[in-house]
């Protein structure tokens, strides 16, 4: 059975490939687009996407898929991608997919069904099923953080993992995700970059000022242990893993430090190598193209990084969501 | 080790190798190999980043550098020769298990290795019965040494990253189990962890039943979260420990997670009912499995630590495997060996006891010894003629 979505249905599902088609049929080039009278109204909603996407306070209004015409509000999801895509911050893409796919699964709510199971057969997941293959459920929920969902603590028989109808509709926002992340970074030329130069950089301030906002300043005592301990043994001249390198590096980065700042760190070493030092920070925080996260509790216990735990260690999975309890915690004065 | 011990060992391996006919890995052009010699006095340990693209390539490396160790990468890479990691451009990986008895228990060699099967089969029936692997896609290998590797090549998984490594990884150890998941009454009949969960849960509330009165209230109260003040509440729930059990059988929950002491006994790390948990997983090597660039013994290859052939064994021929006389590839020819200490170890079905100084052995032994760093070669005539 075919199933017909209107052109108001396509703004809300712009990954759909209709919804490619819908553009396509409108307009026959990118650039003629660009330069034509809609296309820097589709390139201003697309920074509105972008600047959602990075926005805590963001919430989600229906009404915002409809103030323009469909095929632009289609192509300016599109363009957002573009523009992530050149940013070069391996944060940004993930910000944008996440807000695309929450938007898309408050959509759905209220999605007749047929529609509903259409979108989810398109990124790979059949409602109609009451469980899923052990590998196919594994790569649907590496990212979502809950214990319930991880391998261990399913039902699980002859490699099929059962799931409840309930879980569904969260699966599927993860789905959205995680398809709408794969292709990204898109590869953009770069005269395309250049010309969203402008716009770009009007992103790269926001988000800026947004990390800031999320982490304030830089505080050392409210580092984690493992953290603190692989800075203690950079000063006391230990040779660190690469592994433990870089972790310092992308907690310092993702927490507000600049290149320069994080090159400070390292200089305590007693054999700094100036040079060697900035090339790998700036490599690691995404001068060549790519921004990397920092590892996460599990990651760094693999490697042996993770030492002195405290109380905090055991409430959180990332020692970002450490610093940020921790600052919270000393931020308030004590109370006498 | 001595020249004439080294000159003895590498004698034997090199035979080994221009005798045997060793299969080599899938898309072999696309792994990385890396090798440990005999001799020691390079600066480099290991000779790494190497990559073969015939078959015929290898077997005639083997054969010319005569190896003591024999590794290549779990993972594929379109330049496995590129001298750095991000040069050789990863293309995937296949998803290795590794079961070490170092890790699991203390004790002599036969012992160790006993265990350590019992282990690796309990990872099998986990993966097939549980994950839904096929048994023929899985790979056991011996390791040569005190162990077993098993490598998983499906399509499925060779694409996956650590952190859905993580997941299998943890599933087979029993890492991150939720209590309150276990414990919330479903109406699926338990399998896999949560019946396990519920059947270790049933025999430790036994087991502190069947302790005197008083030494089961003392292990109560010394549970952070029941504490001395909790002796009153721990007598009640002893006596209550019949019923929980008969739910437990039954696989009612509902009352379980309401209680104090079960909530006190399932929550605290590194207690003793945690222990009972994990003797349900298989202990495997968490950080192998996660590892996407791992470098793993080539199976069919000599152990340099022990001489041994890394034997690769099909799931089903695990059972019958005896790694003492089926990964022995060395003759009993007489060979005279100086023993640093006194052993007593099996091989071949005999019992050898060696006493410190001369003994002589079949030849098999002497090399075991000798790469285990027991013995030296004795005499001028290594080679026991």
């Amino acid at each position: 059975m075919v199933i017909a979505f209107d052109y108001k249905d396509l703004a809300k599902y712009p990954f759909l490939k209709e919804s490619e088609q819908l553009v396509r049929k409108h307009f026959d080039s990118l650039d003629r687009f660009l330069s034509g009278p809609r296309g820097d109204e589709a390139l201003q909603r697309a920074k509105e996407r972008i600047l959602d996407a990075i926005d805590p306070k963001w919430e989600f209004r229906e009404e915002d898929a409809h103030r323009l015409p469909p095929e632009i509000e289609i192509a300016s999801y599109a363009l957002a991608r573009i523009l992530v895509s050149c940013a070069g911050d391996r944060l940004l893409p993930e910000r944008l997919t996440r807000y695309e796919a929450i938007a898309v699964s408050h959509f759905l709510e209220s999605e007749e069904a047929e529609k509903k199971r259409y979108v989810a057969q398109f990124v790979g997941l059949d409602l109609a099923k009451s469980s899923l293959p052990v590998p196919e459920y594994i790569e649907l929920i590496t990212q979502l953080r809950d214990a319930r969902w991880r391998l261990i603590n399913r039902d699980i028989q002859s490699g099929l993992v059962r799931l409840e109808a309930a879980e569904y509709d969260e699966l599927l926002r993860e789905r959205i995700r995680v398809v709408l992340l794969r292709n990204l970074p898109l590869r953009v030329p770069s005269t395309l970059c250049e010309r969203f130069a402008p716009i770009i950089d009007e992103i790269g301030a926001a988000y800026q000022q947004q990390m800031l906002e999320q982490f304030g300043a830089v505080e050392e005592e409210a580092f984690p242990p493992c953290i603190g301990g692989l800075i203690g043994a950079v000063t006391a001249g230990t040779n660190l893993t690469h592994m433990g390198r870089f972790a310092i590096t992308a907690f310092l980065h993702t927490i507000g430090m600049n290149t320069f700042q994080i090159g400070e760190v390292f200089a305590r070493a007693p054999d700094f190598d100036p040079e060697k030092t900035m090339y790998q920070v700036e490599h690691i925080s995404g001068s060549s193209g790519t921004a990397y996260t920092p590892p996460s509790c599990a990651t760094m216990r693999t490697f042996g990084l993770c030492l002195n735990r405290d109380a905090i260690c055991e409430q959180v999975n990332h020692p970002l969501s450490y610093y940020r309890r921790k600052k919270k915690k000393i931020g308030k004065p004590k109370q006498a | 080790m001595k020249p004439a011990t080294l000159e003895f060992l590498k004698q034997r391996f090199t035979d080994y190798y221009k005798t045997s006919y060793i299969s080599v890995p899938s898309s072999l052009e696309q792994r990385e190999w890396g090798f440990i010699f005999f001799d020691t006095s390079s600066d480099v340990r290991m000779r790494r980043h190497m990559a073969f693209s015939d078959p015929r390539e290898l077997a005639d490396y083997l054969k010319n550098m005569v190896p003591a160790h024999v590794y290549y990468s779990t993972a594929y890479y379109s330049t496995p020769s590129a001298p750095t990691m991000n040069d050789k451009v990863w293309t995937g990986a296949d998803l290795i298990f590794d079961l070490d008895a170092d890790h699991i228990m203390r004790g002599p060699y036969t012992e160790m290795l006993a265990r350590v099967k019992e282990e690796t089969e309990k990872l099998i029936a986990m993966l097939t019965d549980e994950l839904g692997f096929s048994p023929r896609d899985l790979a056991v290998v011996f390791s040569g040494g005190r162990g077993y590797h098993i490598h998983i090549q499906s399509l499925a998984v060779r694409g996956w990253g650590s952190q859905e490594r993580r997941e299998i990884i943890d599933y087979v150890c029993g890492t991150g189990i939720d209590p309150a998941v276990m414990l919330t009454q479903s109406d699926a009949a338990p399998a896999g962890w949560r019946q396990r969960y519920l059947d270790a849960l049933r025999e430790h509330l036994l087991w502190l039943k069947s302790l005197p009165e008083e030494e089961g209230i003392h292990t109560l109260t010394g549970i952070k979260g029941v504490g001395k003040r909790g002796a009153a509440d721990a007598a009640a729930f002893l006596a209550e420990i019949d019923d929980l059990a008969r739910d437990l059988e039954e696989y009612r929950t509902r009352t379980l997670l309401g209680s104090r002491m079960v909530k006190a006994i399932v929550t605290e790390e590194g207690s003793a009912f945690e222990q009972r948990l994990r003797e349900k997983g298989a202990h495997a090597d968490e950080p192998v499995t996660t590892d996407i660039k791992r470098l793993i013994r080539m199976p069919g290859s000599l152990h340099g630590g022990s001489g041994m052939r890394v034997v690769p064994l099909s799931a089903g021929e695990l059972a019958g495997f005896e790694p003492l006389e089926d990964a022995v590839v060395f003759g009993d020819r007489s060979v005279k060996v100086d023993m640093k200490m006194a052993i007593t170890t099996a091989m071949n079905g005999n019992t050898y006891q060696l006493q410190k100084g001369t003994n002589t052995v079949p030849e098999a032994l002497a090399v075991f010894v000798c790469c285990r760093g027991m013995a030296e070669i004795a005499g001028e005539k290594a080679d026991g003629s």
